[in-house]
């Protein structure tokens, strides 16, 4: 159906994709896995058009394949559903089925009624019930995901691309998604399926690639790997060797925040958690269960709605970020690009961003003294680059995260919140950052890491609290924590 | 209660109609003649210049952008439409047609701009506009030719009573709303405000809206300076200078996003209506022209500011 040869691709600094090559049958569910940063979301995007490739042949339902664009990809019968939704959250579920295939009537005018009509049947053919009226944004994460592959059914799909689909879905909603793609696959459309949770890759693919810094190792039946060797090859070490094990020496000390019943916009409710000195802390739920606006919450980047936080002695009904990292408090945000890093600046600047009266000693910045401390920091965390004038932007995504570490490391004294801290970086920098929050807490620091990926939350937290729907369900010691224990929480289904 | 579509596709129509009843009661109070069909049908007719712009910027905005080129256009197209008639009424039909596919021309520029340069429509817009300012002071640096007498008609003109230029604006303006319900590519342009990416992904053609959606912003404009220079009777070269931040407030008055995607040109009508209505009543207190304008651009920042505080608590 689908084949790649020699797929490369480059973009400023880094090599994305190197001589990949991907065979997609006809009628296959084909699990494409690999880390954060292995290059997934690069190849699906030179297959849906939206990026083209430097070099390497595609060729797609055996024709030659390159597309120009998205469109030319959709017309052939390509449908990628991203993991971020190409969604118009304004616009009804009918209208974002048909946009851009308007169902018209006889005289080329918009027909409202059949694209109602269509949608509705086009929903019940998948086993969704959900109000074609309804604006998308009102929607569930799950019903949204299911209006996205029904638009997809409106164009003779060939091959579905999933991005990361069960990244934001859980339980019965997995069950239902994977149900379709078995009737898909029995009607002949292929499927790419992107993950990295290896229980969904085993349940429903056919075969599996794996990719790893760009480069293919390799595609195998499903039925001739075991997941350790899927892991191998994923991580390209044992898993064990991730996760810096936890100073026993170290005793977990008084507490230094807790919250008494803290809402926060109109998702979080009444959350009352309690951090200790030299703890780490994980938060874990699904996209969506209201996590980063909780440590929006408690960083006063987002105002409180109720409760209180309690924090150096004192009780606070609001929080400011100015005040919050008076009090020695840190927030490395989910989105460095946006929330974290002055993108245009260097390292050094960077660092002494939110510390800046310690380098303007006269009212004016020093850039030596600046240049100074940010010469230890990138020592100490290893940071790659040509020295601290190194502008954050040239540099590469593990790095950059290092720099914002490194910045709240420095000054952060009381509590240090990271959210999603190792998302789309490699191994080596993932190694480093766990490093770093060992170091931090072993100084007395609690850290509150948020964490969508198990294998982190197992491996760094001493305990682990959950959050679904804007609310804690539940708590675990981190010892005694296992995936199945913490998805039940996650998703609040009892145990079978 | 079902609403009907054209009222359904305007969140924001209530609040300018509560409005528009505030500003009737104010006015019944500070005279006794604000409250007569004869000052309402003179409101109707003041409303024309700004339905007529505020139409246009209504759909660059659904589409996600601006257009900040308006006040310019208006300026140059009544300028062009007084200097070649030049009160000869023979070219009154060629110079009309002309003037409006200029200014059709200009917006298919801008939208052009936009796309080949990848810039924010507000520079491009911005940019484009002081250019047609410069070549309006270049053709004329003060009031410019004449119209036929006849040509005021188009101003002071009454159709079975009702002001003619008021009048086709609504006609326009129910046009308008017509396509952004019934035609694909007028729902593609709510798609395209509401998100520029997903619209790209899924292959939406955002050249073709982009020009339409500038083309008639520009068509608008063109058709503005026609009025103003029927109901000046000469055009000026800064007749329009007014009307930029002017055709954005009832825009946002009748409930269209400044950020795009949702709203509608009915709500823009009543939106403009609500403004000649509140010039009107500010007329009655005697207040003066300047003041006028100071009120104007409070109203927009309260309207917007009024909008963001929503979306922060929602």
């Amino acid at each position: 159906m689908l084949t790649l040869a020699g797929i490369s691709k480059n973009f400023p600094g880094v090599r994305a994709l190197s001589s990949v090559n991907l065979e997609v049958r006809p009628g296959e569910v084909h699990g494409l896995l690999g880390e954060n940063g292995a290059g997934k979301s690069t190849l699906i995007k030179i297959i849906a058009g939206a990026y083209v490739s430097d070099e390497g042949e595609m060729s797609f339902a055996g024709a030659p394949a390159k597309w120009p664009s998205p469109r030319e990809a959709k017309r052939h019968g390509i449908h990628v559903v991203y993991q971020e939704f190409a969604l118009f959250p304004q616009l009804s579920v009918a209208e974002n089925i048909f946009v851009g295939h308007e169902r018209r009537n006889r005289f080329g005018l918009v027909d409202h009624a059949r694209t109602r009509r269509e949608a509705r049947e086009l929903l019940q053919k998948l086993g969704v019930a959900l109000d074609v009226n309804a604006s998308v944004s009102s929607l569930s994460v799950a019903d949204q995901q299911m209006v996205e592959i029904a638009r997809a059914m409106v164009h003779n799909v060939k091959l579905l691309v999933l991005d990361e689909p069960t990244a934001v879905i859980a339980g019965r909603e997995v069950a239902l998604l994977f149900d379709l793609l078995r009737r898909l696959r029995e009607s002949g459309v292929s499927v790419l399926f992107i993950s990295h949770r290896l229980d969904e890759v085993f349940a429903i693919c056919d075969r599996v690639t794996v990719l790893k810094d760009g480069r293919l190792v390799g595609t195998h039946d499903i039925a001739d790997v075991t997941r350790e060797r899927l892991i191998s090859m994923m991580v390209g070490r044992d898993l064990g060797d991730l996760f810096p094990a936890r100073p026993v020496a170290i005793p977990i000390g008084k507490p230094v925040l807790h919250t008494e019943a803290v809402s926060v916009g109109d998702r979080v409710r009444d959350i009352s958690i309690e951090l200790r000195r030299g703890e780490i802390v994980a938060l874990a739920g699904m996209v969506g269960a209201g996590r980063s606006e909780l440590a929006l919450g408690l960083f006063g980047a987002v105002p409180l709605r109720s409760g209180a936080i309690h924090l150096a002695g004192r009780r606070f009904t609001s929080m400011s970020p100015a005040r919050a990292i008076q009090l020695g408090m840190g927030l490395v945000p989910e989105d460095r690009k946006s929330h974290g890093l002055a993108m245009q600046l260097d390292i050094a600047a960077n660092i002494s961003g939110p510390a800046l009266s310690e380098v303007a000693l006269h009212g004016l910045v020093d850039r030596r003294l600046e240049a100074g401390i940010a010469t230890r920091e990138i020592e100490r965390y290893r940071i790659a680059c040509r020295g601290p004038a190194t502008k954050v932007v040239t540099m590469s995504g593990g790095n950059q995260q290092k720099v914002i570490v490194a910045r709240w490391a420095r000054i952060c004294q009381s509590v240090l919140i990271l959210d999603e801290p190792t998302r789309g970086i490699d191994v080596g920098a993932k190694v480093e950052i766990y490093r770093i929050m060992r170091e931090l807490a072993a100084s007395g620091v609690a850290i509150l890491m948020i964490s969508s990926e198990l294998t982190e939350v197992i491996g760094m937290a001493d305990r682990i609290i959950v959050m679904r729907e804007g609310r804690v369900t539940g708590e675990l010691a981190g010892g005694e924590a296992t995936e199945e224990s913490i998805m039940r929480l996650v998703t609040s289904e009892r145990a079978a | 209660m079902e609403m009907p579509w054209w009222l359904r596709s305007n969140g924001g129509l209530a609040g300018v109609v509560v409005l528009i009843g505030a500003v009737c009661l104010v006015g019944a109070v500070a005279s006794d003649r604000f409250l007569s069909i004869n000052n309402f049908l003179n409101v109707f007719e003041q409303t024309t210049d700004l339905a007529l712009v505020s139409i246009g910027q209504t759909l660059t905005i659904l589409s996600g952008g601006i257009d900040l080129s308006v006040g310019s256009l208006i300026s140059l197209a009544s300028c062009l439409t007084s200097g070649l008639i030049n009160n000869n009424p023979d070219r009154v039909i060629p110079v009309v047609i002309a003037v409006l596919a200029i200014g059709i021309l200009v917006g298919f520029v801008n939208a052009g701009l936009i796309v080949a340069l990848r810039v924010h429509p507000l520079i491009v817009t911005l940019g484009t506009g002081a250019m047609l300012q410069g070549a309006t002071l270049l053709y004329a640096l003060g009031p410019v030719g004449r119209v036929p007498r006849g040509f005021n008609f188009l101003a002071y003109g009454r159709v079975y009573g009702l002001p003619l230029g008021a009048t086709i604006a609504v006609l326009l303006c129910l046009l308008i709303a017509f396509a952004l319900r019934y035609l694909p590519l007028g729902r593609q342009i709510y798609a395209l405000g509401d998100d520029a990416n997903s619209a790209r992904l899924v292959g939406l053609r955002r050249t073709r809206i982009l020009m339409l959606v500038y083309g008639a912003s520009g068509f608008f404009c063109a058709a503005t300076g026609l009025y103003l220079a029927a109901r000046f009777g000469v055009g000026q070269p800064y007749t329009g200078v007014n009307y930029t931040l002017a055709s954005i407030t009832p825009v946002v008055l009748g409930g269209t996003l400044l950020s795009g995607g949702k709203g509608g040109v009915v709500g823009t009508l009543f939106g403009a209506f609500l403004i000649a209505l509140l010039n009107n009543l500010l007329n009655f207190m005697d207040v003066s022209k300047h003041y006028q304008l100071v009120a104007q651009a409070v109203i927009i920042i309260a309207a917007v500011s009024i909008y963001v505080e929503r979306r922060r608590t929602a």
